[in-house]
């Protein structure tokens, strides 16, 4: 992708500017790999995690009428992990150390996202897609796009699959959110786009 | 005993040439509550970055072996005063009010006296 080294530049960037943080990816909404900083992680795996949270964010914040998916915080006992929304087409997800200053982490992460996302979409209004369709056309709102990412998503957990078997961790979280979020995304979405229109 | 929006107020009310008010999480960096600043004065912004100041100064300090607690920061800007004041207390733990001032109408002395009350009085 053409734009990935001024991408690569903005996590570089992040992490100058916010000494706690251990890694840095952005990635496609589909799960793919954009740019990554983040060393000792797999950057696909992480990726097609996100993919996987992501698609549950966006159909969470949907069903309770939130809106547009901006962003995502899980703490664990070590540390945080931040998704946050990089324009139409990707996502960008932080990784950083427990004792990171979290409003900084918002600060940086909602602005790189940002910055990210004018990248991304520029790109990707100039290139396009064919191979995956045209991703959430301006005008109709969200609802194609969380379904194209719930249906990218099982695409992406599909392939990464088998280049993530090593890590037992990750393949018994990919099958744990298989169940939930199979049969979700026909109701809701299906039932909503009835009512708005 | 007054809760965090009351306090606030009272900062920006009761404490002459105050601009705006945080009281602030400095263990990350959020803050719990804001008042006045505007669109100018990101107080969001100066949350986390004035977290960074306490933190850094917590370190130095540790570093020196000093066991002693900071009870508050006073930065001075050409046209403004910055005051950074620690919560003592249980209820306060890890929190901070900041407060700032435009510094020709604020009286420094004054300032720091009422800003000390004003935690006395905080029950978060």
């Amino acid at each position: 992708m053409a734009a990935e080294p001024e991408i690569l530049d903005e996590l570089r960037r992040l992490r100058a500017r916010l000494p706690q943080l251990t890694g840095a990816v952005a990635a496609g909404r589909d799960g793919l790999v954009l740019a990554q900083d983040a060393p000792g992680v797999e950057p696909d795996g992480l990726s097609a995690l996100t993919a996987t949270t992501l698609a549950v964010a966006i159909r969470m914040t949907e069903a309770t009428g939130r809106g547009e998916f901006r962003e995502l915080l899980i703490r664990g006992a070590d540390g945080y992990v931040a998704t946050y929304a990089a324009g139409r087409h990707a996502v960008l997800t932080l990784l950083t150390q427990d004792r990171v200053n979290v409003g900084r982490l918002h600060l940086e992460g909602r602005r790189a996202g940002a910055r990210i996302g004018e990248l991304v979409d520029a790109h990707e209004d100039a290139h396009g897609r064919t191979a995956h369709g045209k991703a959430a056309p301006d005008g109709t709102d969200r609802e194609p796009a969380a379904r194209e990412a719930a249906a990218h998503d099982t695409a992406a957990r599909d392939t990464a699959r088998p280049a993530a078997p090593p890590n037992p961790n990750q393949s018994h979280h990919q099958t744990q959110t298989q169940d939930p979020s199979r049969p979700l995304p026909t109701r809701p979405v299906g039932a909503r786009t009835g009512t708005d229109n | 005993m007054a809760n965090t929006e009351t306090a606030l107020k009272e900062a920006l009310a009761s404490i002459e040439g105050a601009t705006g008010a945080a009281l602030v999480d400095y263990t990350s960096g959020m803050a719990l509550g804001t008042i006045g600043g505007g669109k100018s004065f990101d107080l969001n912004v100066a949350a986390a970055g004035n977290t960074d100041v306490i933190r850094a100064k917590m370190r130095t300090m540790e570093h020196l072996g000093l066991k002693a607690e900071i009870e508050d920061i006073l930065i001075t800007l050409t046209d403004q005063y910055h005051l950074i004041r620690l919560l003592s207390g249980r209820s306060g733990n890890g929190l901070f009010l900041y407060l700032v001032l435009d510094a020709k109408r604020a009286n420094l002395a004054m300032a720091r006296h009422q800003l000390k009350r004003i935690e006395q009085d905080l029950e978060v």
